[in-house]
């Protein structure tokens, strides 16, 4: 493409990323965004997957990071949260209109629901 | 304590990923970790170890760090190395059975060597439990040679031990201790139980503070202060059910009652140091009295190097000290020296060389599987020929078929490391009550990093030994030829090779079938020796006096004789009698002093073993009156003298009628002799019989009780049965109970099995080699045929045409037999070769037969040639059915 596209096109697994980035709000960090797709999707994904994702969606600037405070859980390390930045956002939105205009009325077909 | 997670997959984990990402990855795993483990650790630790192989395989990247494009070199030696492993695994796969076959005898070998290699690590590479336990070290004195031939290390005299204790230097302290036996009255019957008591400073010295409470104080080593004791962790389990106010109680131990002051953590009874493996500890109070006892050898000491200081230096100020009590008492101290030795010398010296000896042996073993696993893959790399000569075709490097081909042993290798480890720790927990009494420290025996890192180094090395070989061959294939040759098997290639295999695994068999069998001629050889008594249909108890009890040793004695005719009156028992020490289990020397000749200085009197006994101890054990007349229960103050005594102190003339005296027990009483006995081994069966007397007195017993020596008197109580020793027991111990109830009886068991309790080192190294040895056989034979049926295979072509040119069925049998017999053969003389040369390894641990004994040597060598003549066989019979037509045919 010739311009600079407001948003950006994503992956399967990016979104169901983004979408636990989403979920989980403040408390969203690598272990805990694993947990989530875990439950949710049923996918055991592993940690690096989760953090090889996340590195490129924030180099995409979809997602935005800090880094918390050190905890005795952690063995005194720190956690990395994540938050979506307003491309992210739109990102998001565009792939999920996306998939919704195209599965619109296959919910009985697809046997979801 | 927070549950921690894997240490081993936490540094892979460390290891493998970025710098950027370690501390969010660790955290979130750790953090997650943590969580699953609060609800079931085990699946916690799984879990893990799942994720963290996970990011080893595939690390998260950074797109900043490692752009797509670009690997590092790293990286790409890893996706090779995975690429090999994948393709390993689906080899592998596709012929279980080969698999299964290699990974159990790697399974075998790695998992004896573990089991060996855990033993030693506990026992000689492992720190004992105490604090900087190399500081510390036993004292002895070394005594005059003259009188004590042979003997380096002997217990020390309380005055002695003072004088040590104001001049030395070299230490920060040292203690003196005692072991005693007491009997614990109080809670129903009677109970023995073990004590030791300690000088001042003893806890301070090994450095364990108590569990509960406190140690002693320094003015409870007082005899006129009330009486204190200390509690081991499993006599405070055992007797009080670890009750936590148990400080303050009371306990009655020869009715006297002591003040429970502290209780010692369970890692302080360690059983491989007697002074530590007691069921209670006691002040050791001494009096003025007993503190200027120097001519009295009979208490042990502890000692803490100070820092810095090696145990040569502190032994040689020890000598000069000693040289310095010479001059100062030479009355007393003439030739008595002193010497500083390391506790855990003392501890494991003995067994050091059993160890090497059997860790070399089980690596033997392990050689043996490796040619066993080297002459399989070299099969299997010679049937892959062409896929080998394929994948070259299309431009592997040589290197990197050589990888896969040792990539695939490794991974057999390491599955039989994994199983091996199991087999082993299953090993020790089912052997650990037989380890118990064979090996010092068995007790503390567990696996830790170090087992660990040794199967994984085993592994790899196995491997690398039994795969580099056939992959190297394998890797030379002629392209051309290969390929021309369109699979077919039909000449016998790597015959050379495989016969230096089968050279090897005989040549090592011979060497641990040698071994093995001096071994058990050594176990056979002890049981044969002639100890000078009759142990069979013995049994033997010991009985613990309290020594409060009784006023005088005249009083002692006929409640112990009134004991031993109870027992006489039994069903079933033939002869009763008793004994302070049992034979082979060591007991009191003393000096001896004849009448008419003046005392000597101690360092040049004459020595001997000292025994009491009472009426009966020689009938029940068989030991021989040879002249004079066995002793009766009125007589007092006299002695019977073992041949060798006599020998000793009369030479020629008629001991009988003379008289000596024990300047240790009393210089004024007088004791006649009245009899010559058969020598008898006191302490050892591997040494010669020690010159004995036995003696028969009231008055220095009764010295003794007078001194008030707190403690009881241990006599073991002999009896001889016409039936079956154990099946009496009951009724015996019920017959010294009638006599006297407060007599704590423990210890019941056979003369038999008290022999066999000396050969537990023997037994130990026996059993153990001979189950190498067998395997080892096993291994070579399985070996040798699995060779001679491929050459077999491969030349059935040439035996066809044989056969149909008119050879005879006994001359194919014959080919096929010198086959497998010539490598055979040559194994054997380069085995008997290495046995003879490992033979100065073993000179030390056999008895009664030469480590390179011819005879030993020959049936070994018979032997084996025999199984491999017998392994040849089926190959031979199999020879003489190749049908001449099919193989022309085909």
């Amino acid at each position: 493409m010739w311009f600079k596209s407001e948003t950006a096109a994503l992956g399967d697994f990016e979104q169901l990323v983004l979408f636990g980035v989403l979920r989980l709000g403040d408390e969203a960090y690598g272990a805990a965004i694993r947990q989530e797709i875990h439950a949710r999707s049923g996918r055991d994904v592993s940690i690096n997957a989760v953090y090889t994702t996340l590195d490129r969606l924030e180099g995409k600037r979809l997602l935005r990071s800090w880094v918390g405070e050190p905890t005795a859980q952690r063995g005194g390390r720190r956690r990395k949260h994540y938050a979506l930045t307003p491309v992210g956002t739109a990102s998001l939105r565009r792939a999920y209109q996306a998939v919704l205009a195209m599965a619109d009325g296959f919910e009985r077909r697809l046997d979801v629901k | 304590m927070m549950p921690q997670p894997p240490r081993l997959a936490w540094q892979l984990l460390a290891r493998r990923v970025p710098a950027p990402w370690r501390e969010f990855v660790l955290g979130d795993l750790e953090e997650e970790f943590r969580a699953r483990a609060e609800t079931d650790p085990p699946s916690a630790r799984r879990w893990f170890w799942r994720q963290a192989l996970r990011c080893a395989i595939h690390p998260p990247r950074t797109a900043q760090a490692y752009p797509y494009s670009t690997f590092s070199p790293g990286d790409f030696w890893m996706r090779t190395l995975i690429g090999d492993i994948r393709y390993g695994v689906r080899v592998l796969r596709r012929s279980p059975s080969f698999a299964l076959a290699v990974i159990v005898v790697f399974a075998l070998g790695i998992g004896a060597n573990t089991a060996i290699f855990s033993i030693v690590n506990t026992v000689l590479l492992r720190p004992l439990p105490f604090q900087d336990s190399d500081r510390l070290v036993r004292l002895f004195h070394v005594p005059p040679q003259s009188t004590f031939p042979g003997l380096k290390t002997f217990s020390i005299s309380p005055a002695n031990f003072l004088d040590w204790q104001r001049r030395a230097r070299s230490f920060d302290g040292m203690a003196m201790y005692q072991f005693r036996e007491f009997a614990l009255t109080g809670s129903g019957g009677a109970e023995s139980i073990l004590a030791a008591a300690v000088g001042k400073g003893f806890f301070d010295i090994v450095g364990t503070k108590p569990a509960l409470g406190r140690t002693f104080l320094p003015e409870e080593d007082d005899p006129a202060h009330g009486h204190a004791a200390i509690l081991s962790d499993a006599f405070w389990r055992s007797h009080f059910g670890a009750a936590p106010d148990i400080v303050g109680r009371t306990l009655t131990l020869d009715g006297r009652r002591y003040d429970i002051v502290g209780v010692m953590p369970p890692k302080f009874s360690n059983r491989a140091w007697s002074a530590t493996g007691r069921d209670i500890w006691v002040p050791l109070a001494q009096t003025d009295e007993q503190k200027a006892v120097r001519d009295n050898h009979n208490l042990q000491a502890i000692a803490r190097l100070r820092p810095g200081v090696t145990v040569a230096q502190a032994s040689a100020e020890m000598q000069a000290i000693s040289r310095q009590l010479e001059a100062e008492y030479p009355k007393e101290d003439a030739g008595w020296g002193a010497t500083v030795i390391s506790l855990r010398e003392l501890i494991v010296g003995d067994i050091r060389l059993s160890l090497v000896m059997l860790l070399s042996a089980v690596a033997l073993v392990l050689l043996i599987a490796c040619a066993n696993v080297g002459n399989l893959l070299f099969a299997r790399a010679l049937a892959r020929r062409k896929e080998i000569a394929i994948r070259s075709a299309l431009g592997a490097a040589r290197r990197r078929v050589l990888a896969q081909l040792l990539v695939e042993t490794l991974l057999l290798a390491g599955a039989g490391g994994a199983l091996g480890l199991l087999l082993a720790k299953q090993a020790l927990s089912a052997g650990a009550t037989l380890l118990a009494d064979q090996v010092p420290r068995a007790d503390e025996l567990t696996m830790d990093w170090r087992v660990v890192s040794f199967v994984v180094g085993l592994s790899l090395l196995t491997g690398i030994l039994a795969g580099a070989f056939p992959a190297f061959r394998a890797g030379r294939t002629d392209l051309n030829e290969t390929l021309k040759e369109g699979g077919r098997h039909d000449s016998a290639v790597g015959v050379r090779t495989r016969r230096v295999l089968i050279v090897c695994e005989v040549a090592l068999s011979v060497v641990l079938l040698m071994g093995a069998s001096l071994m058990i001629r050594t176990l056979a050889n002890l049981r044969n020796v002639d100890a000078g008594f009759d142990p069979h249909g013995v049994l033997a108890m010991r009985v613990s006096l309290a020594t409060s009890r009784f006023h005088s040793g005249g009083q002692m004695f006929d409640s112990l004789d009134h004991t031993l005719a109870e027992l006489r009156a039994l069903p079933g028992v033939q002869a009763a009698g008793a004994i302070d020490d049992l034979p082979v289990t060591g007991g009191s020397v003393q000096p001896i002093v004849l009448e008419g000749h003046p005392e000597l200085l101690p360092s040049d009197q004459p020595t001997v073993n000292v025994r009491t006994i009472r009426p009966g101890y020689l009938a029940t054990m068989r030991i021989p009156v040879v002249r004079g007349r066995d002793i009766v229960d009125s007589d007092d103050n006299v002695m019977l003298v073992s041949r060798a005594t006599a020998k000793l102190l009369w030479g020629s003339e008629d001991p009988i009628g003379r008289r000596v005296s024990l300047p240790l027990q009393s210089k004024s009483t007088m004791m006649q002799v009245i009899g010559i006995v058969g020598d008898v081994k006191q302490s050892d069966l591997t040494m010669p019989v020690d010159p004995t007397v036995y003696e028969v007195t009231r008055e220095s017993l009764t010295d003794a009780l007078a001194k008030g020596s707190a403690g009881s008197f241990g006599v073991a109580v002999v009896l001889r049965s016409t039936v079956p020793p154990l099946s009496v027991a009951q009724s015996a111990v019920a017959a010294v109970h009638r006599v006297d109830p407060t007599s704590p009886v423990d210890d019941v068991k056979t003369m038999d099995a008290i022999l066999d309790d000396t050969t537990t080192a023997q037994r130990f190294s026996a059993t153990l080699l001979g189950a190498f040895a067998g395997l080892a056989l096993i291994l070579a034979s399985v070996g040798i045929y699995s060779v001679l049926s491929y050459i077999v295979r491969g030349r059935s072509r040439e035996i066809g045409i044989r056969t149909a040119l008119g050879a005879s069925a006994s001359a194919v049998v014959r080919m096929v037999i010198v086959e497998g017999m010539t490598p055979a053969a040559l194994g054997i003389v380069v085995g008997a070769a290495a046995a003879l040369l490992s033979a100065r390894l073993l000179e030390k641990l056999v008895f009664g037969v030469s480590a390179s004994d011819p005879l030993t040597l020959a049936l070994v060598t018979g032997s084996l040639a025999a199984v491999a003549l017998l392994a040849s066989l089926v190959p031979a019979y199999r020879a003489t059915r190749v049908d001449p037509i099919a193989v022309l045919r085909a």
